[in-house]
Order: structure tokens, then sequence, then C-alpha cells
């Protein structure tokens, strides 16, 4: 049996549906990523998990019924939330502390786990008085208490900076080593491949794909618009862009070289003109904006494609 | 149990350093010893005179012990929730009766130790003026007060289950207070004679209400004087004796206590957080 099974569960709040019929499990050592535009049910769906919320269906995480016995399931859940919220009258160290004692964990362990995410510094700090990346940091320490089994983290790269998100994937391949069952649910669509192993994508509440994670990437997923303006030599920079990304789209207008490509490529392709000797003198970026239907309809027809022909192989 | 005192702790650590503990007690004692220097120089304060001075703080006790409690109540859960906090809380693994019993405790410890300490600095320096042989229905006074504190802090956790927001639950808390304390007397009286004649209604009337019951008690404590005791009072004592009206009043405190608890752990473990 997987260690979470999720099985036709649907929230309504009157006629309104927020989740409809949503069906999947998820093994130890695994991690799912959670797609979906805002108010696709993603954070309701979390809510659910976590026993945060009555729901029609049913949910066990490691064979106990969340509705029945929430108390015992959070017991081996870590949850991070979209905006975690903490008392500001708190030190960090008041903070790790109480959730520490509520959890029955060591308090050495709260504070190891403080130091790991660098707030060592600013254990006697109130945490009204710390930034919104660092709140985030304190309530990852909170979530890792006492080794969870399951880890729920509801956007966390949302509000982190580059290295810190650099930070969140090394943690969540490091959960992932140690058999940690992780459900993510993200907007960065480009993370997905590198840090999940499958995903799940909702569109108004509907389970609209249920597969690998690989599939977010390549042709289906959504792709990001780099605008590079150069001190000449566009063409060139051109070649060189579409050697290294055949299917990328690539334009020249002016001193600006446009390159449609995959979100995770960007940096690539600038590391690449850098290498080339181009100069860069100006650099925009117009993030992957995720068309969940398309994407998932994309996604599903490549899925059931790639089915068919290994289906068709096989008879061969 | 752990997670009840890490709760009822927090409570009680967040009341010291948010200063209101030594704010109310502070109020309490200089109320008391005010009213003792009143009645001191009236010629008044003794053995009778502390007596007197009890009386005179019942009813300053029935109004800002209600009020004190009813705000720290509301704000129990209804600040949680508009913080965001209750969610974090909620998602660890507690359940809701251990999350609202934990902050029960910790509140009422924070409210009592203002009581005690308040109104038994008052105590000190009253017996320091002149000795006095009585002390024992001031310590009543001071135990009926933390009983009264007790069941209005259940109340006002009841209406922050029910409360969106700190404002919300506070202006709950002052319509309850306003209600229990100021209108109950009057209204209830008038309507249980409406409604029924009968004895048995003027009882439950005195039996709904926790400040009456509080009143009542502290009175009979005291000088169960009909003049003091009231139309509800003299009812209680006239019709089921001191003794039987006693026990009746003190069941009636637990329940006003014990019931809205219950009442908020099974309606805010029926809502989503």
């Amino acid at each position: 049996m997987a260690f979470l099974t999720v099985s036709g569960v649907s929230k309504r709040y009157g006629d309104f549906t927020a989740l409809d019929d949503v069906s999947f499990d998820l093994e130890r050592g695994q991690v799912l990523a959670l797609l979906g535009a805002n108010g696709a049910g993603k954070s309701t769906l979390i809510k659910c998990l976590v026993g945060l919320m009555r729901f029609e269906g049913e949910i066990t995480v490691d064979g106990v019924s969340v509705a029945r016995h929430g108390r015992q399931t959070r017991n081996v859940i870590g949850y991070l939330a979209q905006n975690p919220a903490l008392h500001p009258d708190l030190t960090v160290e008041e903070t790790s502390a109480f959730y520490a004692d509520l959890r029955g964990v060591p308090r050495s362990q709260a504070r190891d786990l403080v130091a790991y995410v660098n707030l060592a510094e600013h254990a006697g700090q109130l945490v009204g008085a710390l930034s919104g990346g660092m709140r985030q940091r304190l309530a990852l320490a909170i979530a890792l208490l006492g080794d969870p089994s399951l880890l729920i983290f509801d956007e966390p790269a949302a509000g982190l900076d580059i290295a810190a998100r650099l930070e969140l994937r090394a943690l969540l391949h490091e959960q992932r080593e140690r058999g940690t069952a992780v459900l993510l649910s993200t907007h960065w669509l480009e993370d997905v491949p590198y840090v999940a192993d499958r995903a799940l994508v909702l569109e108004h509440g509907r389970q609209r794909f249920l597969g690998p994670a690989d599939a977010m990437s390549g042709p289906a997923g959504a792709r990001a618009r780099l605008y590079l303006r150069l001190a000449g030599e566009q063409l060139r920079a051109g070649n060189v862009v579409r050697s290294m990304l055949p299917e990328a789209e690539i334009e020249a207008s002016g001193d600006w070289l446009v390159v449609l490509c995959h979100p995770a490529e960007k940096a690539r392709v600038v590391e690449a003109l850098v290498h080339a000797h181009f100069t860069i003198l100006d650099l925009r970026v117009e993030e992957a904006t995720m068309d969940i239907a398309l994407l998932a309809d994309s996604v599903a027809d490549n899925t059931e494609a790639a089915a068919a022909a290994e289906g068709a192989a096989s008879c061969a | 149990m752990r997670v009840i005192l890490t709760i009822a702790r927090k409570e009680v650590r967040d009341a010291v350093r948010g200063r209101w503990l030594l704010a109310f007690a502070a109020t309490f004692a200089v109320i008391a010893i005010a009213l003792a220097l009143v009645q001191a120089r009236a010629g008044d304060l003794g053995s009778q005179g502390f007596n007197r001075t009890t009386a005179g703080l019942i009813n300053l006790c029935l109004l800002l012990v209600p009020l004190l409690a009813l705000v720290l109540g509301t704000g129990a859960i209804a600040g949680e929730r508009e913080r965001g906090t209750l969610r974090t809380l909620m998602a660890q693994p507690l359940s809701v009766a251990e999350l609202l019993i934990g902050k029960w405790i910790g509140l009422a410890i924070a409210v009592w130790t203002a009581i005690v300490l308040g109104f038994g600095v008052a105590g000190l320096v009253m017996t320091l003026v002149q000795p006095l042989t009585d002390v024992g229905h001031y310590a009543l006074f001071i135990l009926l007060s933390a009983v009264l504190a007790s069941a209005m802090l259940s109340l006002g956790m009841l209406v922050s289950v029910f409360s969106e927001g700190r404002v919300k639950a506070l202006a709950g808390a002052i319509v309850l207070w306003f209600v229990l304390v100021l209108l109950y007397d009057v209204g209830a009286i008038g309507l249980a004679m409406t409604v029924s004649s009968s004895g048995r209604a003027l009882l439950l009337v005195v039996l709904g209400n926790p400040v009456e019951a509080v009143r009542i008690l502290a009175v009979l404590s005291l000088e169960p004087d009909l003049q003091v005791l009231g139309p509800l009072g003299a009812y209680v004592t006239e019709e089921v004796g001191i003794r039987t009206g006693t026990w009746l009043l003190i069941g009636a405190l637990v329940v006003w206590t014990v019931a809205p608890l219950a009442a908020a752990i099974q309606a805010l473990g029926e809502r989503d957080s």
C-alpha cells in the first residue's frame, strides 16, 4: 500500500466545487509535484491532506485515515504553508522550541534545524522582525521537526531568492534520498523535472493529468522569453544559441536577440553567449506562464502517444 | 497532556510579556485599597468594616472581572485565526480539545494570578492599616472572583470560535458583558414573569447567568440580607433554603465553566481551519 493514498476526494462549498474526485497515491522516497493555476484547488487539496478541512472521499497516511485520526496522521506530516504564519511576539528560538514541545521532539533538534536553515544567528530575534524569506526558512525548520515521513510544501519557492530556491532543490533531493514522501505544490514549472518524480495537474478542482514529471519538460512545457541586447553580431549569436538548443525559437530584431526556450535553459543561453565573448548590454526575461489546460492536454496527448508507441513496439 | 501544558505555558508567558496581567492586578489593587481608605475615613474599617469593604468590592468585581475574562477569552481563537497562526497550530499533531483546554488553562492561570495578586496586595495593605479578624470572607470573595472569571473565560472562548477577527470577537464580548452584567436582572425577571409566574422560572433565571449566581453566592456568604440579595436572591433563599441554594449556584457555575468550553471544542472541530 502506498504511503499516502487519496481516493475520490472532493470539497464543496454549497454549489461551488473546489475539488472534484481527485485520486492519487505517493510512495516513500517519491516527490509528487502538484501543479495548477491560482484557484485550481492545490491549497484546498493540501489542507484536506493535513486535516485542516473536512472533505468527501478518503485520504490515508501510512494506512491511517486523515478524517478519523487527524492528530495521529499529523504526527508524521511536516507541512509548510504558502504564507506561513508564526507568532510574531516569540523569538526564533522560542518558536522552534514551542513547536518542538508540541510535537514531542527534543529542543536540541529544534536548535539544530534552526542552524540548518541558517537562522542560528537570529535565534534571539523576534519572528515579527524577520524578513519574509527568513520566516519561510523558520517555517521550514518547523516542518522538518521530528523527521516527518511525509512532507507537504505549499508553494515553498514563493518569495525565495534564487539561492534559496537552489537550496530548496537540494533539500528535496536529500529528503527523497532519505525515503521521505514529498508533495510539492509549485508554480515553478521549470523546477518540476528536476525535483519531482511525478506530477499532478489540477484545473478548476479537477485532476487533468497524473504522470511522470519528465512530461512537464520538452515541447509540452511552458516557455520563457529571453530578450538580450547585444553589442552587435546578433545573427552570429543566434547561431551559437541554435547550435546549443536546436528546439529554441530565435529571432533577431535590431540590437535585440529574442530567444524562446524552456525556462530551465535560460541560464545556459546566457552562459553560452558570455563564453563565446558576446557583450550583453541588457537582459530581460518574460517568465513562463502556465496555461494549465493547454499543458495538461499536451502532456496527456504526449503520454498517450508514447504509451501507444510502446504498446505497438511490444506487439511487434 | 504534554500538548495542553505546552499551550498553557505559552498563554501564561504571553500574558506576562504583554503586561496586561500586571496592569489588571494593579487596577484591582488600587480599586480595593481606594475603597478601603474611603471606608477608613468614615471610621468604618475594622472587622465589620472589612466585611463592608468586601461587600463593596463584590459589586466592582461583578463589573470588572467578567469584562476582563470575556475579552481575554474572545481573543483566544479569533486572534489566532486573524494572524493565520490557527492554521499553523492545527497542522501540528494536536486535537481541537487539546488546543482549547490548553488555552483555557493558560488564560485562567493568568486571570487568577491577576485577581489574587491585585486583591491579595490590597488585603495585605488593609491589614497593615488595621489588624482584621474577618479575612475568611475576603478570601472567599477572591475565590468567587476567580470562579466567575473561569466561567466568563469559557463563554468568551465560545464567542471566539464563531468570530472571524479580533474586532468582531471583542464586539461580541462587550455585547455579552452588557447583557449578562447590566441588562439581565431586569430583562430576565420580566421575561420569566411574563412567560410563567411559577417559582421554577425564577430559579432558572438565577441559574442562567453566572454573574447573578456569583453575586447571590457572595451575598449569601457575607450577609444573607434580603435587601442586599435582591429579588432573585431573596427568592432562592426563601424557596430552596440557603444550603440547597448554595449548592445549586455552585453547580450552575461548574456547568457555566464546562459547557461553553465543550461547545467551543465541538464547534471548532466542525469548522475548516
